[in-house]
């Protein structure tokens, strides 16, 4: 095995302060799989930035086929040799897969190379294709084509470019189980023909069915690089988070009760004003988690905020506990004990500029215990901070402490404080787990779970699917914005069979839908 | 990092721009002055070598206090009104009317009546701008502009036709209040005037505005994340229209206060943009009224010297347009402070 790259004790500070990596080693082998796994937040992305040029490290030495590099941009990364396929698409909705490939490296024909080379252009993605079997259709228009094609389109642009060494970024966080599997194939494909690929992720899973090795990062540092057929997810988990993790939800059987939140043949526009959630009904029992699962972008978003009223409906009827949500505004919503844990919480959940106090206090600084004449009870609203931080383990110096300083798993403690502080009879949960590390995972599914069994109804929407399964009691699937099945998951059921219906491949009969 | 840590590194940050500009200041006066050590001298020290100029920078100060104040408010609730100098003009306009032609008022009647019509006339005005960004999503940088345009030049319109004193001759101002309505002196023989207490009152009744209640909660939530205040059930409509008013108000009290404590009548063109001058008060301040009132002493303190040193040296007042100039440079150059702040991080982390 020839070293294709070492990246020596790599230091990367953000001029926000944030110390993304602190002393990373990595070391990758020509031809292999190397799967860099660590929490969010751990400095997986932040090193693959240096790696491509497009941050600068603040100290350290990167040595590429024995030859110390600098790279000023993803210009002279590419230069190299290495491509990289980023979380978020980077592609041209408006033009074909081949164009989008080629784009700025068209090839040309003719007097002075003034004219494209059309045919000759098709000719070679369609050997691209061929030859790593990534299937996708040339010709089509990138805004038609479906996410995991997409990915394949990064993947080609990448390999026309000359790349051998390949950078994914937490490529399975946009894609289905089958999805996944068809990116895997190609992976080893890639393989086979001595391309090398570093493969950026937290589901320990993946790491053990693809990779070679893998380099676990914790808190911006190397904690140690392993072979991946000798080690065990326990043991990759244990190195992630220090500890050891349970990975089951453990949690009884649900005991429903009378249903608090009615959905009935509601459709919601979206941003553009068409139909994101069309004629869409369920309820919601006091006492069960009712999970939402399919792939993002097919409905869930709008679908909750009309719920919490951020969003305008076309049609039909939210009832909430015998009362009509729909005209009511997000404050008298907020009032009527519905919790929300929107999924966005850098920007919508928590106001990172404030403290920790000042994003707690959301709601009760309308209740009148906080208030004394016109001013706000600081006594009272410091004492409940303080509390929260203690009853939900916010790690964090103080309450004046500004919520931008907080990792993601903390901040979203902050979020989970306030809004299961209130009591809700109906807990919103959107991605309450995304980009928190395992610890904080933990404790937030504990959390949730204490509350459905107090009685609260609670509707949880995420992208990650095992997730969903874990904690769900029912299961409805959103599949272009209409529900196409409600599935009974008492007993969990497998990812496999939600993953078809995510894709719209099988669908319930109306009635059962329709409960 | 916490709050105080972070406000400890600003305020040092500040202090030191300040210092900086004034040293480029004084090395400015070396190279163009044949007597740098008069100009410096009077410049740093000539404000506080007589009651008389101790008491000018305070009156200097009261209506930067005001204007700052004005904008510091907008600034918090994330609106960028470039309007307090048009809402100055206003204020001073209907107050001043208002003094002159109510007759037969006893003054304790007369004179919350002249100020609270200086406020309403400010805060209508101001609204204007805030209900067009609220409803209408209109970028209020430049209907407040515009709007400047239209206050001044039909104040100005008035007091050269309609309300001019027949005996003001080739002045367009109004005739003189009456004498018991202007703010007297504080203390008879110093020259400061009751606009200076007003002022500070005024900085404490905004902070706790700000940081002690709802509104103010609410208000620097719309302004610092405004998609977390919707989402919190915040009216952020509301927000944007009442943070205008109030800066609305605050700008007219710095207008009808300078009427009444300084000039006596209304004159035109009497602000020579104190209501900008607010602008750099409340970026100084970093948008806190405590530091409102720290910013506008010295910004007073820094033209009342450069004036005593164009009285005494062959050095222009202009140089203390300069120093000011620099210190907003210094100050609004962000990435400075990301800088110290990353560097600070850097040696705690090593």
């Amino acid at each position: 095995m020839t070293v294709l790259l070492e990246m020596k004790d790599i230091h990367k500070v953000y001029p926000n302060g944030t110390k993304a990596n602190q002393g990373v080693d990595l070391t990758v082998h020509e031809g292999e799989i190397h799967a860099l796994v660590g929490e969010n937040g751990a400095g997986k992305s932040t090193l693959m930035k240096i790696l491509f040029g497009l941050e600068t490290p603040t100290s350290g030495e990167i040595r590429y086929k024995g030859q110390p590099v600098t790279f000023q941009g993803p210009r002279d990364a590419i230069k190299q040799g290495i491509g990289m396929v980023h979380q978020h698409f980077m592609l041209v909705p408006s033009l074909t897969v081949s164009e989008n490939i080629l784009l700025g490296d068209e090839l040309r024909k003719g007097f002075f190379s003034l004219f494209r080379d059309r045919k000759r252009e098709l000719t070679e993605v369609d050997q691209l294709i061929q030859r790593y079997t990534l299937k996708v259709d040339p010709q089509a228009k990138v805004e038609m084509i479906s996410v995991g094609q997409k990915q394949r389109v990064e993947i080609l642009k990448v390999l026309y470019r000359g790349a051998r060494l390949i950078i994914l970024d937490e490529p399975t966080a946009v894609l289905t189980p089958q999805e996944t599997d068809e990116l895997f194939h190609s992976m080893k494909e890639l393989v086979k023909e001595n391309y090398t690929v570093i493969f950026i992720t937290h589901k320990l899973r993946e790491v053990m069915e693809i990779s070679d090795r893998a380099t676990i990062l914790r808190a911006g540092k190397t904690i140690e690089t392993v072979q991946t057929k000798n080690s065990s997810q326990e043991e990759i988990s244990k190195l992630m988070v220090g500890r050891n993790v349970l990975f089951r939800v453990e949690k009884e059987e649900a005991k429903p009760k009378e249903p608090v939140l009615k959905v009935n043949h509601l459709t919601v526009p979206d941003d553009k004003g068409l139909e994101a959630i069309r004629n869409v009904s369920f309820q919601i029992r006091a006492g069960e988690i009712f999970g939402f699962a399919g792939v993002e972008g097919n409905g869930q978003t709008e679908l909750i905020e009309a719920i919490t009223g951020l969003r305008k409906i076309k049609s039909g009827q939210i009832e909430y506990l015998g009362q009509d949500l729909t005209e009511k505004t997000v404050a008298q919503i907020r009032a009527m004990k519905i919790g929300h844990i929107p999924e966005d919480r850098q920007t919508t959940g928590a106001c990172l500029t404030s403290t920790i106090s000042e994003n707690l206090i959301l709601d009760c600084c309308r209740a009148k215990e906080y208030r004394r004449g016109p001013f706000l009870e600081q006594k009272k609203i410091k004492g409940f901070s303080q509390q929260m931080i203690k009853d939900f383990d916010i790690r964090v110096q103080n309450e004046d402490a500004l919520a931008g300083s907080l990792s993601g798993g903390n901040l979203q403690k902050v979020i989970i404080a306030r809004e299961l502080s209130k009591n809700p009879k109906l807990l919103i949960a959107s991605q309450p787990t995304r980009g928190v590390d395992i610890g904080a995972i933990e404790f937030i599914h504990r959390e949730i779970i204490k509350k459905r069994d107090e009685g609260t109804a609670v509707l949880l929407v995420s992208a990650e699917l095992s997730e969903v399964i874990n904690l769900s009691d029912r299961i409805g699937v959103l599949y272009n914005g209409e529900i196409v099945a409600i599935l009974d998951n008492s007993t969990p059921l497998s990812e496999e069979e939600i993953g078809s219906y995510m894709l719209g491949i099988k669908r319930q009969e109306q009635e059962a839908v329709a409960e | 990092m916490n709050t105080r840590k972070t406000l400890t590194l600003e305020l040092t940050g500040i202090i030191g721009a300040a210092l900086v500009a004034i040293l480029l200041g004084i090395i400015i006066i070396y190279i163009v002055s044949e007597e740098p050590l008069t100009a410096i001298q009077s410049l740093l020290l000539g404000p506080i070598s007589s009651a008389f100029n101790i008491g000018t920078v305070l009156n200097k100060a009261v209506p930067l206090i005001f204007t700052g104040l004005a904008l510091a408010i907008v600034f918090q609730a994330g609106v960028f009104s470039m309007g307090a100098e048009g809402q100055l003009y206003m204020g001073a306009f209907v107050g001043a009317l208002a003094a002159l032609y109510i007759p037969g008022l006893p003054v304790w009647v007369h004179l919350p009546i002249i100020f609270l019509a200086a406020i309403c006339a400010g805060a209508i005005f101001g609204a204007i701008p805030g209900f067009l960004k609220a409803y209408l999503n209109t970028d209020e940088i430049v209907t407040t502009l515009m709007l400047n345009f239209i206050a001044i030049l039909s104040t100005s319109y008035f007091v050269n036709n309609i309300f001019k004193d027949p005996a003001s001759g080739g002045y367009a101002r109004m005739q003189y209040i009456a004498s018991d309505l202007r703010l007297g002196r504080i203390v008879e023989g110093f020259t400061a005037h009751y606009g200076i207490i007003i002022a500070l009152a005024t900085v404490i009744v905004i902070y706790l505005l700000l940081y002690k209640t709802k509104f103010g909660y609410e208000l620097r939530m719309v302004g610092q994340n405004s998609r977390f205040a919707h989402y919190g059930g915040i009216s952020t409509k509301k927000i944007i229209i009442l943070s205008v008013v109030i800066s609305g108000g605050l700008a007219a009290l710095a207008g009808i206060i300078e009427i009444l404590g300084v000039h006596g009548t209304f004159k035109d063109y009497f602000s020579i943009n104190l209501g900008f001058d607010g602008i750099i008060i409340a970026l100084l301040a970093r948008n806190h009224p405590f530091g409102v009132a720290v910013a506008a002493l010295f910004y007073a303190y820094l033209q009342v010297g450069a004036q005593l040193m164009q009285g005494a040296s062959d050095v222009p007042r202009e140089l203390a347009v300069i120093i000011q100039v620099i210190l907003v440079l210094l100050v609004s150059s962000q990435a400075i402070f990301t800088f110290l702040r990353q560097k600070y991080l850097l040696r705690q982390g090593r």
